[in-house]
């Protein structure tokens, strides 16, 4: 909306400047503040009239999270567990995705809707039936099972997503490349794949986000102290310490790291993969 | 293609299919005790357990709580952050990270700031002087109300996500006319905006119900099992309990079973009232 000499039109900035710096302290202060009390000495955490900000900052917090906490082994489950669950979402999603768009066959239409049905099985739906399966498999206690949880809970969303960026891709590419001499796997390798890579780069991103966030399934399926993910090792060590604040505000801070990245990665297309990707409105 | 429909069959429809078997039966968690009892599992939790309705409850208050605020504060949010001003971009990145933020970080974080001793929301609220007593945040009658605040905190930004797209395919001559014709900032809102919105909010809503009514882990680990936590005790919660708790997995499944049902019956009923109230 272009400013034009219209009545009240000042009020309007001045609200939306307003509105603006409230929620950069809502959203943003939070945050600050456990930056602030992981890098603040005990005694100004520990004291009724909080600072806002410290002259001897330290990064002792961080120190006694790597040496006397298992963190790091939990940091190393969690990175592996979230990249292997990309890597094998990404992988089945694309083929089943491609054949989805590029095969004619009975009960497609079915097949998506189905895709969309799966929408409505939270965690805490299928977490029962999966804790019994994995146990009669062999598979509880194991990084393992906990990866093939989370590619199935994350795979019907990616298919879906990856359904509609594959649409988008003229056949007539892979055709011609075809009629070129090349075979399909080769034309989806070269062609297909480099155009759908917007598409797949969201998706991984989803995948290993809902990965590296999950509590539920992790609480269910693993038990050894050895396997936990950050989630569960963070949960058990806020439960366990007589609270030492300023190392749980440090493993917050380093556990919502690999988060900013990705987030700073794709911020920019967020908002316009909202309207172009899953969910339509 | 067929290995993931194979497993998408396997480990999504299945475990579903499944857990509506086991609400048939009485089984142990891991003793091998199982034991077809038809739909005693229903009758128990829909005739004689107070618990039960209890959750149904508390769980309809979160959820209506946190959507009514979530879709609210969303909206707003969005509209100004549709507007152009000075440091949009980090504004609109500060605003939609609290939903990229792990659950186990929004928790500990918040157990932080609303800390009963050295929680900065006290001291705050202290020194602004709106009230000398201060407020118990994980208190009884408080849980709740809290719970709420931080769920919307860390939830609203999908709203903004999914409006603020919306909103950014509006064609700005809609608006430039409506200019011209003498229309204010409300009216323009009113007759331009909130049309436009309409499909986005349906979808928004939707899918925010569905969410925060089966949701879990925000809830668990906030609250906890005993103590406090039995007064924020939702459905999923309960669930959970009945579980891995009292290790009665068939008990388990019924609950599962029965959230499902309730999902599907409230998109049925949502789908036809707004279906018929678009033609009107």
């Amino acid at each position: 909306m272009e400013d034009g000499a219209q009545e009240g039109d000042w009020v309007v900035r001045a609200a939306v400047y307003g509105a603006a710096i409230m929620l950069v302290i809502i959203c943003g202060f939070p945050l600050l503040w456990m930056l602030l009390t992981s890098i603040k000495p005990d005694r100004e955490i520990l004291s009724l009239v909080p600072t806002f900000w410290t002259d001897s900052p330290h990064l002792h917090a961080y120190e006694r999270l790597f040496t006397k906490t298992k963190f790091l082994t939990y940091f190393r489950n969690s990175i592996f567990v979230a990249g292997c669950t990309t890597i094998l979402t990404i992988t089945v999603g694309s083929l089943a995705a491609y054949g989805l768009t590029r095969f004619r066959f009975r009960g497609k239409e079915f097949i998506a809707a189905i895709l969309l049905l799966t929408y409505m099985f939270a965690p805490i739906m299928i977490v029962v039936p999966f804790y019994i399966m994995m146990r009669t498999a062999g598979l509880s206690n194991s990084l393992f099972g906990l990866i093939l949880a989370y590619t199935a809970f994350s795979l019907p969303f990616c298919l879906w997503l990856l359904r509609s960026f594959f649409q988008s891709i003229p056949i007539d590419l892979e055709e011609q490349a075809m009629v070129d001499g090349a075979t399909r796997p080769q034309a989806v390798l070269f062609v297909v794949m480099p155009l759908a890579l917007p598409g797949i780069i969201a998706v991984s991103i989803f995948t290993f986000i809902v990965a590296w966030n999950d509590y539920l399934f992790a609480r269910v399926l693993i038990g050894l102290d050895d396997l936990k993910t950050l989630p569960l090792g963070l949960q058990d060590l806020y439960e366990s310490s007589t609270l030492d604040w300023g190392m749980i505000m440090a493993a917050g801070v380093m556990i919502t790291i690999p988060s900013l990245l990705f987030f700073l990665f794709v911020q920019r297309y967020l908002i316009a993969g909202w309207g172009a990707g899953g969910v339509k409105g | 293609m067929a290995p993931a429909i194979l497993l998408i069959a396997g480990l999504v429809l299945y475990p579903v299919l499944y857990s509506m078997w086991l609400s048939l039966h009485a089984k142990h968690a891991y003793l091998p005790i199982q034991r077809f009892i038809g739909f005693e599992n229903f009758k128990f939790f829909l005739l004689e357990d107070e618990e039960f309705w209890r959750a149904l409850k508390l769980g309809s208050i979160f959820t209506f709580g946190s959507l009514t605020l979530q879709i609210v504060i969303g909206i707003g949010a969005a509209l100004v952050l549709n507007e152009t001003f000075v440091g949009r971009g980090f504004v609109r990145a500060v605003t939609l990270f609290p939903y990229m933020l792990p659950t186990i970080v929004v928790v500990i974080l918040m157990r932080w700031i609303f800390n009963d001793s050295y929680g900065i929301a006290k001291y705050l609220i202290q020194s602004s002087g709106l009230t000398q007593t201060p407020i118990v945040w994980f208190s009884s009658g408080m849980v709740m109300i809290t719970l709420i605040m931080v769920s919307t905190w860390t939830f609203f930004p999908f709203v903004v996500i999914g409006t603020l797209s919306r909103l950014q395919t509006i064609d700005p001559e809609l608006y430039a006319a409506a200019k011209v014709d003498g229309a204010g900032i409300f009216r323009r809102f009113y007759h331009i905006t909130l049309p436009q919105l309409r499909s986005v909010i349906f979808v928004v809503v939707l899918l925010r119900f569905m969410f925060m009514f089966t949701k879990f882990d925000l809830v668990w680990l906030f609250a906890g099992a005993g103590g406090v936590g039995y007064f924020v005790r939702t459905l999923p919660i309960y669930t959970y309990l009945k579980t891995f708790g009292e290790m009665q997995v068939g008990a388990g499944a019924a609950l599962s079973t029965m959230m499902f049902v309730m999902l599907g019956v409230f998109a049925f009923a949502y789908f036809t009232f707004f279906r018929r109230e678009e033609h009107l």
